[in-house]
């Protein structure tokens, strides 16, 4: 899949303000891949150092990859999951 | 919203999520609608069972209160008697014992009791359950306790999908609803929620009636009647099950108070085998209920019963003690083995 047609699911805009750590895991996913997704759509929760965060949608469009998945681990910087623009 | 062209849900919600966005709808269809508990306001429910809430609708509307249920509790009834729809929280079911007065004998009981002249519509809800050693008074289910004393209902959702159906149902009941969830389906990261109760949920509401159970597995060769979390469990057990060519069917009572006979009647005359799982304790509670129910109804559609519930002990801290007296999903396959 070309990474340049998909818009990135960063996490680093989501990381809690306090945080020390620089890893956390996504506790849940709320859509699949393939699912259709509206800007501003709940797609997961992450959790850094037992505080959560709702990560959203930051396009319309199709989910086309989770990158991590459920109890997945992440650092600064990564990138969750990819949309494909609709 | 997440919806593809032909209406299909895409979005799926743990359960907490769910209950969650049942309260904030009724909250902003009825300014009477509050809640209150103990660390529900900017902690979002330990369980979070009002995480957002109080962001959305303020500290009037979503309120802490101090540690001292029966006071709480007391006040959520003067004000369901004022016209007002409070839920009011337990934040862990085994809490009921300091303000069971107020459960019983007044949330239950006024409307009975003044004939008529007062209604009571309030929840209240209540984390229950165990499997994760936080001992006797923190991992109690209760069940059998609130089922068993008249005047109110009880509801016990297994799923997300069901959490907001029955929640929106409650809030919208006129007469007292205890509405207990268990803390290993709210989906919460320091606490995983199997897979089971993490489901699509419609954005639009919706209610589920009280008194409805649901099959979540049809089957041929026997009856699992269940509830909440062992609703997973039971689902479980019937995968490893039908492999042994043991077809088995799940009901999922959803409601222990009004109780759907109906829909287990018509199953155990299809299986002729009866196995009914509990997370509370076996002796005087939901098995023997629903056996009883069963013997009198349908004494000869039945050959087989068995009863798979917690052991009559306070439930122990250690692990390996908590483990052996709580039933676990291979007690309910051999629970099932043993009616074959």
């Amino acid at each position: 899949m070309s990474d340049t047609d998909t818009v990135a699911v960063e996490v680093d805009q989501y990381w809690p303000e306090d945080a020390d750590e620089d890893e956390g895991i996504v506790s849940t996913w709320f859509v699949t891949e393939g699912a259709a997704v509206d800007d501003g759509d709940l797609l997961c929760e992450i959790q850094v150092e037992k505080v959560d965060a709702d990560v959203l949608a930051p396009t319309a469009g199709t989910l086309a990859e989770i990158l991590v998945d459920e109890d997945g681990e992440f650092a600064r910087g990564d990138v969750l999951a990819r949309i494909e623009p609709a | 919203m997440a919806q593809t062209q032909e209406g299909v849900v895409e979005r799926e919600l743990t359960m907490s999520r769910a209950m969650v966005e049942a309260i904030a709808d009724e909250m902003r269809e009825d300014e009477e609608v509050f809640y209150m508990g103990e660390d529900v306001a900017d902690y979002g429910g330990i369980f979070d069972s009002t995480a957002g809430l109080r962001e959305e609708f303020g500290y009037d509307r979503i309120m802490d209160v101090p540690i001292s249920e029966t006071a709480y509790l007391g006040a959520a009834v003067g004000a369901a008697q004022a016209g007002m729809r409070p839920i009011a929280e337990l934040m862990f079911v085994d809490f009921f014992g300091v303000a069971m007065d107020q459960i019983y004998n007044q949330m239950a009981k006024n409307t009975y009791m003044s004939g008529g002249n007062v209604n009571v519509p309030m929840v209240l809800t209540a984390a229950v359950g165990g499997y994760y050693n936080d001992a006797a008074q923190h991992s109690q289910t209760l069940y059998g306790t609130f089922a068993h004393l008249p005047g109110m209902k009880v509801v016990v959702p297994s799923t997300a999908y069901d959490a907001k159906g029955l929640m929106h149902n409650a809030i919208r009941d006129d007469d007292p609803v205890v509405y207990m969830f268990h803390k290993r389906l709210m989906g919460i990261g320091w606490m995983p929620a199997p897979d089971g109760p993490k489901t699509p949920v419609p954005e639009t509401d919706y209610t589920i009636p009280f008194g409805s159970a649901d099959v979540k597995r049809e089957g041929a060769d026997v009856t699992i009647v269940t509830l909440g979390l062992h609703v997973h469990r039971a689902l479980e057990a019937a995968e490893s099950l039908a492999e042994d060519g043991v077809d088995a069917e799940v009901i999922d009572l959803r409601t222990l108070v009004p109780l759907d006979d109906e829909t287990i009647l018509e199953s155990v005359a299809k299986t002729g085998r009866l196995v009914v799982v509990d997370e509370d304790y076996r002796s005087f509670g939901v098995t023997g209920e629903i056996v009883a129910r069963v013997a009198e109804s349908s004494l000869a559609d039945l050959e087989a019963v068995e009863r798979v519930a917690a052991a009559d002990v306070p439930i122990p801290y250690a692990r390996s003690l908590e483990n052996e007296m709580l039933p676990a999903t291979e007690d309910i396959a051999s629970a099932v083995r043993e009616t074959q």
